[in-house]
């Protein structure tokens, strides 16, 4: 008697600690998403919204198929997305690089200082992501800080175009994305056995072979975490594109943007945010192979 | 080869300098410029002033009146208000729901756990954009007005998993043998959750808490498409100021901004450091 009461108590406590939370994810998380994938399939209305007919011709705009009674397939979509892919590849590739030096200095300074100094790189990421995107619109404009000390220095004699250009969207992007890139990064370093570093170099390995065949292998899980973190959000990302690149560099979020907000094609915007998404799926599936991986190959190395 | 070693040193060193250097040199420039008086060019320096923060205060300043910047003091203190309100309702609901979860999870075991975990990860990992435009079509669809109502709803959908990250890391730290000797000694079940482990998974709650505070102030993409004409948060009021061209007292907004997520930042590390 007491054990099925004891269940069926544990069972209600159970439903009362997770449903609430299991509910609101199911209503105002999945189902929105899954509308969305519905919408990318639907025929744009003629004044926004959508009307209910089976229309694949929204994912053919960017793909190379269309109706060509309605619209034409055109190129420039498919040319915005390789753009965004490459700027947030670049953006990847420039946080870590700026990142992985910095995060070998750090492990090796005394507790005191290394906790002070990550406190300094996690701070800026609780100030205002617009705050800290506008201060490089001061930056790098025409009569902006970048443009003084260049002229100052007499390096430069007019004023360079650096904002509104993809350098400009990928130093913003790298700006805000460091202390994503880092805190992984340096977790991996911070674990990082040195004893096989000396190892290395005992057996005759030179720099150059020591870190490409030792100490990178060994960073590598944080280097992947790292990277997936800031790819995410660059990708997709419409803000820093809106303030750094203005109107002259278009990536995938700015023509999302538009689709919702200046064109009203609802469906064809829902059909760009898929792509992003696909893209997501695309990396974290990876991702997770290569864990799996990882975990497979742990016993032999140990 | 010493010497080829300490060039290594002090580069490394150099370079980290250089690292801290660009991470707080824009954040210094933009705290000084916002005492500049050259209401043109923000970044020639022609005098020190507390103009612009009279100005964003709506108080008497030398600034004359047709060089009045600022859209209204109105509009920008109402999408403070706007912000604070947001994120006082969205804290509470994604604190309350986030540690709910994580404690059922902590206690229970049942099928599927595993998938259960990984699905409130998911919206951590989802692009803004795509949680943004999804809850857009959502709300329409269903005919709800936008406004605060869906800001709250939309942030909830994603800080309840960065709630439910920071109690879980919490709980996973916890000495359960406290609990097994509470129960030993006749506590029941709802004294040892009241005793131990609420007392003990207490910083991480305050620690969750905090930071859907300030995620959900900081919030832009998603509430920039559900927030509907009429209703503005500060980060859309600034991300519509910066779009018409920028005001000399955007910089004073922006340093008390700063000021004051460094304050809250500040805080919840110190909350963590007395943890340990």
């Amino acid at each position: 008697m007491s054990t099925s009461t004891l269940r069926g108590r544990r069972r209600s406590q159970l439903g009362i600690l997770l449903g609430p939370a299991s509910a609101f994810l199911a209503i105002f998380f999945l189902c929105p998403l899954l509308i969305m994938l519905v919408y990318s399939f639907l025929e744009p209305g003629l004044y926004g919204g959508a009307e209910w007919a089976f229309y694949p011709d929204n994912y053919g705009r960017i793909l190379g198929f269309a109706n060509p009674e309605f619209e034409d397939y055109d190129p420039v979509y498919i040319s915005i997305f390789l753009r965004s892919l490459k700027i947030a590849l670049i953006t990847v590739a420039a946080t870590l690089l700026v990142c992985y030096p910095a995060a070998f200095q750090i492990s090796r300074l005394p507790d005191r200082w290394k906790n002070f100094a990550l406190f300094l790189i996690t701070l800026p990421f609780f100030a205002s992501l617009i705050v800290r995107l506008f201060i490089w619109v001061l930056i790098l404009k025409k009569t902006g800080f970048a443009n003084m000390v260049l002229a100052g220095l007499h390096i430069v004699s007019h004023p360079l175009e650096l904002i509104y250009t993809e350098g400009a969207i990928i130093v913003g992007m790298v700006y805000v994305f460091i202390p994503f890139m880092f805190l992984p990064v340096y977790a991996s370093v911070e674990k990082l056995d040195w004893s096989l570093v000396r190892a290395s170099q005992d057996l005759g390995a030179n720099g150059f072979q020591t870190f490409w065949r030792v100490i990178f292998p060994l960073t590598l899980p944080g280097v992947v975490g790292g990277s997936i973190i800031v790819f995410i959000p660059a990708l997709g990302n419409f803000i820093v594109p809106a303030v750094l690149g203005g109107a002259k560099v278009m990536m995938l979020g700015n023509l999302i943007e538009q689709q919702f907000l200046g064109a009203r094609n609802w469906p064809f915007g829902a059909a760009l945010a898929m792509l992003v998404m696909a893209a997501v799926l695309a990396i974290l599936f990876f991702y997770i192979r290569f864990e799996a991986r990882r975990g497979d190959d742990a016993p032999v190395l140990r | 080869m010493g010497s080829l070693r300490n060039v290594g040193v002090v580069g490394l060193f150099g370079y980290t300098i250089l690292f801290f250097t660009f991470i707080y040199l824009p954040i210094v420039l933009i705290v000084a410029y916002s005492f500049n008086s050259d209401p043109i060019n923000m970044m020639n320096w022609s005098g020190f002033t507390f103009d612009w923060y009279r100005q964003i205060f709506g108080l008497k300043n030398t600034v004359s009146e047709n060089a009045l910047y600022i859209e209204s003091t109105e509009q920008l203190l109402n999408a403070l208000r706007n912000s604070l309100t947001v994120a006082a309702f969205t804290t509470t609901i994604a604190t309350v729901l986030g540690t709910a979860t994580a404690l059922g999870l902590y206690r229970f075991n049942f099928l599927g756990k595993k998938f259960y975990r990984v699905l409130l990860f998911a919206p951590m990992l989802m692009p803004d954009i795509v949680l943004g435009i999804a809850l857009l079509i959502f709300f329409v669809g269903a005919d709800v007005s936008l406004g605060l109502k869906t800001i709250i709803i939309g942030q909830c959908s994603f800080l309840i998993s960065y709630v439910f990250i920071v109690v879980s890391a919490r709980l996973a730290g916890m000495d359960r043998s406290l609990e097994n000797a509470s129960a030993d000694l006749g506590a029941d079940e709802w004294t040892t959750f009241r005793r131990i482990i609420l007392p003990q998974a207490m910083p991480g709650v305050i620690g969750g808490a905090l930071l859907a505070f300030i995620i959900s102030m900081d919030d832009l993409v998603i509430t920039y498409f559900i927030s509907g004409v009429d209703t503005q948060t500060l980060p859309i009021f600034i991300f519509g100021m910066l779009r018409r061209g920028i005001k000399p007292e955007i910089n004073a907004i922006a340093t008390l901004m700063l000021l004051f997520s460094f304050a809250v930042a500040s805080l919840g590390l110190y909350f963590r450091s007395r943890r340990g």
